[in-house]
């Protein structure tokens, strides 16, 4: 229950409460008090120094305390790295993942409705059943993508973007659709103006929000795999003080070993190589997961974005019927993103090229480079066609995925392979990811176990050095 | 004794602190006011856009409508139809969203309309068959440029001949006759033009119409657009008060939304005519030789069945030569 409104500190003086003694009195009494209280602490510590027992006892309190401080922080640390990893695999992965799902979507719902006009008479229901999935797929993966607690402005407002034109482009392609049944050219101008929502406004939004959390992934990947630098600093402080400490004793009590401050030392020991070893481990894999994992992820996506992107070309560039430069320049920049010229080059065969050794998601990739170049030839196919004037029979190359040499049928195969191959990247991810979380298992109790052996060594072994002196 | 003097003014620092720490600032997580969201517009869009004002009247050319006299239908080699001919295709330039003139049947995927079925007679004349037209589709701005570049043999859309044009290109004689009218909601007050001064008017970029609407005395504000389709979707979405172009084009428009309805009288006239290059004077004189042949036949055919029904009867006009 806030007392006060205002977050203006106070001073304590003013502060009155039921059963307590006048606010003035005491506020001046508890100041005084605790001033007192570190002279005489100061006083103390500079008296004790000066005697050979109240020096041990000085350096066991500080060796005791320092211990402890190590042992927590490690044990701190470690457990931040293992919550690091888990929030790499349980949180920031399947963030990205459903924002790729989200771009492809609404990518794939432009597409369809593209081609359910290109399509003469009634709508095949399978273009039907296409476009509401991808719609609905978009709204599911959009609420994955928002569950994100740690979302900065840069990622919510994409999210609003999204989240408002949605429901309007899917009203707009139906009014589309209704005066398309009824034979009214106004259908297709409803088309554009849904195709042209989608993307000038929507899709910008989701490529931007599949960045933004791509980068995020990352950043926590490399956050995962810092050095902890304060966990290393108090450790080696540590062991030097062990190390100086035992020299003293050797100095004053000509005793070579003091079985307690040994173990202290050997239990600090263990806690370095143990986490030396964990660590390193952790690093690798993570490194590994970025490789084989998100990287390979990445590069998959955002060659299916650009497929997605020249697949829609394609379509508009029917749609507008022989004045669509725009789209035709698009596509060729789009498609040579993704594979090439032939479909044996950009982001796909990059992919290939990082997936050597990976078989299951090299051969996947392989298929996926066949469709790519199939899809283009197929491609100069329906362009072809169109410039001859047969534009049914380029229309049909292009959408109906019923037939060998469509592109439509390409397209959706390299989909299908692409879908593959981005799973293959996510499971790579999350093993590498998981094994890194493994690596660390029992660590943060290690530490805190470690600690306590060697704060006992600690005190046993100067409590016995003391005890010579009574 | 002594230990607890010494924790007292601790434990009292310490309360102060928590509660300090635990005033409030600030209220509940903003959650981002809901916006209103900007509705969406058709591609290319412009209000109020730049119109150069020189009227056709400043660089007068005398009666624009009168063409070539047509010179019989034969095809002496190398001339443009001889070179059409032997690639075995006419490629016009056409309206693939002007119901009733030149549209695309989503039932069948081909073209359809009162612009299509002359340019499949010329193409039936020239190469033996009507699917011998290859239809590219255009936008009224890029009419004159696809004719300029060759991109298209001949342009059939709905294209008013005046003698600014005629500078750039040469005209067929003329194939039907329009007036200007306006376009309106059924529930609204406005009786024409007049009646919309300070509101928004639509046509298509490009069009004499938008320059009509930009010219006239009561001041609407003029809104461009692609293509005439674009006009109805801002009309029903509630961003234009009305659309202004010939009475052919807005009837198509009113059979699509029977909310909407003509008003007023033809404020202009718009002589339609065949768009051809400049160069090929040989192709005008064909395509008005053909266009003398359907006179008599296909295009009442055409006329009944795309037009009749909303404009009435309607014969020929008459076409003027030099």
């Amino acid at each position: 229950m806030p007392i006060t409104t205002t977050a203006q500190p106070r001073p304590p003086g003013q502060l009155t409460s039921p059963g307590q003694m006048p606010p003035d009195n005491r506020g001046r009494s508890g100041l005084r008090g605790v001033v007192g209280l570190a002279r005489a602490g100061v006083r103390t510590v500079v008296r004790s120094w000066t005697t050979t027992p109240g020096r041990l006892t000085l350096i066991a309190t500080g060796l005791v305390i320092l211990t402890l401080l190590t042992g927590l922080t490690a044990a701190v640390m470690a457990q931040q790295k293992t919550d690091a990893v888990s929030e790499l695999t349980n949180r920031r992965e399947p963030l990205t993942a459903a924002a790729g799902q989200v771009y492809r979507a609404l990518s794939d719902a432009d597409a369809t409705a593209s081609s359910s006009f290109l399509s003469t008479g009634d709508e095949p229901p399978a273009l039907r059943v296409r476009f509401i999935n991808d719609i609905a797929q978009a709204g599911v993966f959009l609420a994955r993508a928002a569950s994100d607690p740690e979302a900065g402005p840069e990622i919510s407002r994409q999210i609003d973007i999204i989240g408002e034109y949605l429901p309007i482009y899917a009203e707009l392609v139906g009014t589309a659709r209704a005066n398309n049944q009824q034979g009214f050219p106004a259908g297709a101008a409803y088309l554009r103006e849904a195709s042209q929502l989608m993307q000038s406004t929507i899709l910008p939004a989701a490529e931007a929000l599949y960045e933004a959390d791509t980068r995020a992934l990352a950043d926590r990947q490399a956050e995962a795999r810092g050095f902890p630098w304060l966990t290393a600093l108090l450790v080696t402080g540590l062991l030097a003080a062990l190390i100086a400490t035992q020299l003293y004793l050797k100095r004053r009590t000509k005793r070579v070993f003091n079985i307690g401050l040994v173990v202290a030392t050997a239990a600090i020991v263990v806690g370095v190589l143990w986490s030396s070893a964990a660590l390193i481990t952790q690093s690798v894999l993570i490194s590994s997961s970025e490789t084989n994992g998100s990287e390979q992820v990445d590069r998959l996506v955002r060659a299916r974005i650009a497929g997605l992107k020249a697949r829609v070309d394609e379509t508009l560039l029917l749609v507008s019927r022989g004045e669509g430069q725009q789209y035709a320049e698009e596509f060729t920049r789009m498609s040579e993103e993704m594979a090439g010229k032939d479909g044996r080059g950009g982001l796909l065969a990059e992919a290939r090229a990082a997936a050597e050794g990976h078989d299951a998601l090299a051969a996947t990739l392989d298929k996926a480079q066949e469709h790519a170049a199939a899809w283009l030839k197929a491609h100069a196919k329906v362009r072809d066609l169109d410039d001859e004037g047969e534009y049914l029979e380029a229309a049909s190359v292009a959408i109906d995925d019923t037939r060998e040499d469509s592109s439509a049928r390409a397209f959706n195969k390299l989909d299908i392979e692409l879908n593959t191959a981005i799973q293959h990247g996510r499971q790579n991810f999350f093993d590498d990811a998981s094994d890194a979380g493994a690596a660390l298992t029992l660590l943060p109790w290690g530490w805190i176990v470690l600690g306590f052996v060697a704060a006992g060594g600690v005190a046993v072994g100067i409590q016995e050095r003391l005890r010579e002196y009574r | 004794m002594r230990r607890l003097k010494a924790a007292a003014p601790l434990a009292a620092l310490l309360t102060v602190f928590a509660v300090i720490s635990a005033c409030a600032s600030g209220g509940p997580r903003d959650l981002s006011p809901m916006v209103s969201v900007e509705p969406p517009m058709p591609a290319n869009v412009t209000i109020n856009p730049e119109i150069e004002t020189t009227s056709s009247s400043g660089d007068d050319c005398g009666d624009p409508t009168v063409s070539l006299r047509p010179q019989g239908l034969d095809i002496p080699p190398g001339s443009t139809m001889d070179k059409i001919r032997k690639r075995r295709k006419l490629v016009v330039g056409v309206d693939q969203n002007t119901f009733l003139f030149g549209f695309r049947n989503p039932a069948t995927g081909q073209l359809e309309g009162f612009d299509i079925d002359i340019a499949k007679a010329i193409a039936e004349k020239l190469l033996g068959h009507p699917a011998a037209a290859k239809f590219r589709a255009i936008t009224s701005d890029q009419r004159i440029e696809a004719l300029k570049s060759g991109k298209v043999d001949i342009v059939v859309r709905t294209m008013t001949i005046n003698c600014e044009r005629r500078k750039d290109i040469e005209f067929s004689s003329v194939y039907y006759v329009a007036g200007q009218r306006v376009l309106v909601k059924k529930a609204s007050e406005y009786k024409g033009l007049e009646d919309l001064g300070g509101k928004r008017v639509c046509a298509t970029s490009g069009s004499t119409s938008l320059r009509n609407i930009a010219a006239s005395p009561a001041k609407p504000i003029p809104v461009a657009v692609d293509n005439w389709s674009d006009c109805l979707v801002m009309m029903q979405q509630g961003q234009v008060e009305a659309i202004s172009t010939d009475d052919t084009i807005l009837a198509g428009m009113a059979q699509q939304d029977p909310t909407l309805h003509v008003v007023g009288d033809r404020f202009t006239e718009e002589p339609y005519g065949i768009g051809i290059p400049k160069e090929n004077k040989d192709m005008v004189r064909y395509v008005n030789a053909v266009l003398e042949e359907i006179r008599n036949g296909l295009w009442q055919q055409s006329y009944n069945k795309w037009l009749k029904p909303a404009l009435g009867s309607n014969s020929p006009p008459r076409p003027k030569y030099r």
